[in-house]
């Protein structure tokens, strides 16, 4: 009895393969208006495309909860706890009615177990309690996209801070049924907060800090899970008279995002990623374990800083992005009539010469320590003029400006044992390459030239 | 008497993997390294010669006072379902997972308040090898409280003739329609 | 008391089997950081024990399976173990070069921890010992209230994260004599089913509102133990078959039974 049984499901295994139908829980209609979807996931800030279907379905979704040790900032690793490997998890994009069929695996050396809640999710836990996943496991859970928005989801596997704070969140987008009003380019923004034991680009492997966590104190506030993520290689793109969505979340754990855009106004909010839009909004609050979309145009060309507008954050602990836009001036828009300190940024954008460029960034930055004549401050900052520390190899002084430098230095005969700061963040290659190049030329040093593509190769190694 | 038991029981324990000549499923709860029990009447047997007809199987300890009496008497409501629905009693087998308390003449105490009789309905100790091993696979756990009471949850459980685990219960429940008609589907293809 | 302790030790060191060190821990008061039914902080007693010095090693677990190759991945009963168990095994009975012989041995089930642990005599210890054992430092008995201390193994747990265990005993010994209690590895307790029981869970584990949400958070009053929550939270979602390549585990000896 029990061998035929066995031979029966056998049977009907072979049927359903045969099929094609799939070999999961029943969907009982078979036409392929029903059959199941692969969900394609991109790593952010991309997203899946807009839905273009009028009916629902069945949408599989397959996560894989993943920790490991990435870059949190320039000359900063940290261990990351993550979905698909990226801070945030990736992007999910259904319509309303579609049921979900989320297929979350551990994998197998993973310390913890992970689990997910999605706030798209009307059940108990959005989730959670059904899909604990020890390491080297996989739970599977469908759930009805109910109502329409843009939602966040994230780890809530005990200690639930810790997991959001090592990176664990994501978000998902409900289309309405008729799908979200088209628009140029859209992008994955979510702001999260990281609390690690050494001070603020303080380098090399950080842990996370429990103290820093309760008192709410963050060393470091960023956009997609690493300083400058979004800002050069990484920054958004648009041009001028196209128009863009953002969907941005904010992980959390515990601060809200004061998102802002300098020099753009947004058309379009939905407030707190729900039905009521609001228009020509300039700063908009996003909760942590809240997300919002918001459209706006970029009319004039320029870049553009994305920030949380608690400044500190965006200006000290790294929550900035870029938008780029390009195109042609639109000086019937923004136009500059008499601005007395605009030469250097005019010089910024009219002269590419590095002498130019470098002359500028010493001026503003380096002769802080160093001194507008390159002399040093006995002491306490080296000379960088007649300086054979800098002569003997000046392919090793574009790693200290990217990477900052402590310890004992010995510069014509005189030792400092100063630190000098991480710049890499700061400053773009072509910055570095000025700079250095400047400096080789004057303040009486033997010359030479640094460029841009040399600095872009040292950045790509990591800080020792 | 007993010495011959002892040499049977011997002779069970070098060969616990086969049953009736063919060898036990993968998933046979009867894989378990050896496991001596003597129940309320001081027969001594190995687990796994219980193979050969299906069997509910729980875990209890004597000095319960609560979960315990409320899962002898599911047992004995599920008795009385099967024999309503025109099967017959199935044997029961409940392990004590206090083996340092419960001591034969426990088992006999219980036995009498709740009109147990075995062999349909056998009260056990372990003698030999680790009763944990069963409460894993049971899932059933148990913690020591400082006053040597137990905190702990209670399964019933079916196995099959050859030990595997079919349906399972919350022994504090009433009985559940599910776990019923397993037992009877169980009770039907043996004939 | 003490000096039956210190007896046992003696004998335990004299009798070292397979080179398994023990130590004696004399026991006490001792305030749990789990919280009791109500939430209230829980005093208990802890009888005097033994407890291994350092987690069973890939070598000894080799030696185990030697004498016992019933636990060999290849015939141990589907029941005891899942298809990890012993996973990244080169062979059934040898862990292979690419394992450390001395590192503690992962993958491993609650069923075929609690196998060895028989094989010497012991058994796995009980959360509460684990606890208490854990709860001291290179310098006290009980360095739970130490802020710097708590974020230390915090750090130490989690810059293993990513990483195959070294060998044990690379740590200091804490003032009983043992070693690796934070950081290295988790560690099976006998009772891991039981420490949150529902009456309906099917198997230890599962269903377990400790794994969730605000599951921890409730059940532990002592609250800046985040390395004992997180020991909690992967213990409370794993069934006794399952092993996972950072839990492994160290046994325990009644004194005095």
């Amino acid at each position: 009895m029990k061998r035929s049984a066995m031979y029966a499901s056998i049977f009907q295994a072979g049927l359903i393969l045969a099929l094609g139908v799939g070999a999961g829980p029943a969907v009982s209609a078979t036409t392929s208006r029903n059959a199941s979807i692969e969900e394609l996931l991109f790593a952010p800030p991309q997203v899946p495309p807009a839905i273009h279907r009028d009916h629902t379905a069945t949408v599989v979704i397959r996560l894989r909860t993943e920790e490991k040790e990435m870059t949190l900032a320039d000359g900063v690793r940290y261990d990351f706890w993550t979905f698909n490997g990226t801070v945030p998890g990736p992007l999910m994009r259904v319509r309303q009615g579609d049921t979900v069929e989320l297929h979350l695996s551990n994998d197998a050396h993973s310390h913890m177990a992970h689990n997910i809640d999605l706030h798209a999710v009307m059940g108990p836990g959005g989730g959670a309690a059904a899909t604990v996943t020890p390491p080297g496991q996989e739970s599977v859970f469908r759930f009805k996209a109910m109502l329409p928005g843009i939602y966040v989801y994230h780890c809530a596997t005990a200690p639930v801070p810790m997991h959001i704070a090592n990176g664990m969140y994501g978000m998902i987008l409900v289309e309405p049924p008729e799908g979200l009003p088209k628009v140029d380019h859209e992008y994955y923004v979510m702001q999260g907060d990281f609390y690690t034991t050494g001070e603020n680009h303080a380098p090399g492997l950080q842990s996370f800090d429990m103290q820093k966590l309760l008192a709410e104190q963050p060393t470091y506030v960023l956009f997609n899970g690493r300083e400058g993520s979004l800002i050069g290689d990484g920054a958004l793109h648009s041009k001028v008279g196209d128009s863009v969505r953002l969907f941005v979340g904010d992980g959390g754990p515990n601060l809200s995002s004061n998102f802002h855009v300098i020099g753009q106004i947004f058309d379009d909010v939905n407030v707190e990623g729900g039905s009521l839009i609001n228009h020509n909004v300039q700063t908009t609050v996003i909760p942590p374990g809240g997300a919002s979309m918001i459209k706006l145009t970029t009319l004039v060309p320029g870049t553009y800083l994305m920030v949380d507008h608690a400044i500190t954050r965006a200006f000290m602990k790294g929550a900035l992005g870029q938008l780029v836009v390009s195109g042609a001036a639109q000086p019937q828009l923004y136009q500059r009539v008499n601005a007395p300190a605009a030469h250097a940024e005019e010089m910024q954008m009219k002269t590419n010469d590095p002498m130019s460029i470098g002359k500028r960034v010493f001026t503003q930055i380096c002769s802080a320590c160093h001194q507008g004549n390159g002399m040093g401050l006995p002491g306490a900052f080296p000379p960088l003029a007649m300086s054979d520390y800098l002569n003997s190899s000046p392919k090793r002084a574009i790693g200290i400006v990217l990477h900052g430098l402590h310890g004992k230095i010995t510069v014509n005969n005189t030792g400092y044992e100063s630190q000098m700061p991480v710049f890499g963040g700061q400053l773009s290659d072509e910055e570095i390459a000025g700079v250095l190049t400047y400096v080789l030329n004057s303040f009486g040093n033997q010359g030479g030239t640094v460029t841009a593509a040399e600095v872009k190769a040292e950045r790509a190694k990591a800080a020792p | 008497m007993y010495k011959y038991l002892l040499a049977l029981c011997a002779l069970c324990l070098s060969l616990p993997l086969v049953v009736s000549g063919a060898p036990l499923p993968p998933d046979s709860v009867y894989r378990l390294p050896p496991l001596m029990l003597v129940d309320q009447q001081g027969q001594s047997f190995a687990l796994d010669s219980l193979a050969g007809q299906p069997r509910l199987i729980g875990m209890f300890y004597g000095s319960c006072h609560m979960v315990c009496p409320l899962e002898i008497d599911t047992v004995k409501k599920i008795q009385q379902q099967i024999v309503r629905a025109g099967g017959k009693p199935i044997p029961v087998l409940l392990v004590s997972f206090d083996s340092r308390h419960d001591q034969l003449s426990d088992l006999r105490q219980l036995a009498r308040e709740h009109h147990i009789t075995a062999p349909l309905f056998q009260l056990t100790r372990v003698t030999q090898g680790d009763v944990g091993l069963l409460g894993g696979v049971l899932g059933i756990s148990w913690r020591a409280l400082p006053d040597g009471g137990f905190v702990h949850n209670a399964v019933l459980t079916l196995l099959d003739d050859q030990g595997r685990i079919l349906a399972r219960q919350d022994a504090q429940n009433p009985p559940q329609a599910e776990f019923i008609q397993a037992i009877l589907a169980q009770q039907n293809s043996a004939r | 008391m003490r000096a039956l302790c210190w007896l046992w030790v003696l004998l335990l060191s004299s009798a070292a089997m397979a080179g398994a060190s023990y130590v004696a821990l004399p026991g006490g008061r001792f305030v749990s950081a789990l919280a009791g039914n109500r939430g209230q902080a829980q005093a208990l007693t802890i009888a005097p024990f033994a407890m291994r010095v350092e987690p069973v090693t890939i070598a000894e677990f080799e030696q185990f399976l030697a004498r016992n190759p019933y636990w060999a991945r290849d015939r141990i009963p589907q029941l005891l173990a899942s298809a990890d168990y012993l996973k990244d095994w080169a062979s059934p009975l040898r862990a292979g070069a690419a394992l450390p012989a001395s590192a503690p041995v992962t993958q491993v089930s609650w069923f075929a921890a609690r196998a060895y642990c028989a094989s010497e005599d012991a058994h796995l210890p009980s959360w509460y010992q684990w606890e208490y054992a854990a709860a001291a430092d290179t310098r006290r008995a009980d360095a739970r209230d130490d802020d710097a201390r708590n974020q230390m193994i915090l750090s130490a747990t989690l810059q293993s994260t990513g990483h195959a265990p070294g060998p044990v005993e690379q740590d200091p010994a804490n003032v009983y004599g043992l070693h690796n209690l934070a950081g290295l590895v988790w560690e099976w307790v006998d009772d891991y089913g039981a420490m949150f029981p529902r009456p309906d869970a099917r198997d230890p584990g599962q269903g377990n509102s400790l794994a969730l949400c605000g599951g921890s958070a409730l059940a532990f009053h002592d609250r800046g133990q985040y390395a004992l929550m997180m020991r909690v939270a992967i213990l409370s979602t794993l069934k006794p078959s399952d092993s996972t390549a950072s839990l492994g585990f160290r046994c325990v000896r009644t004194i005095g039974e």
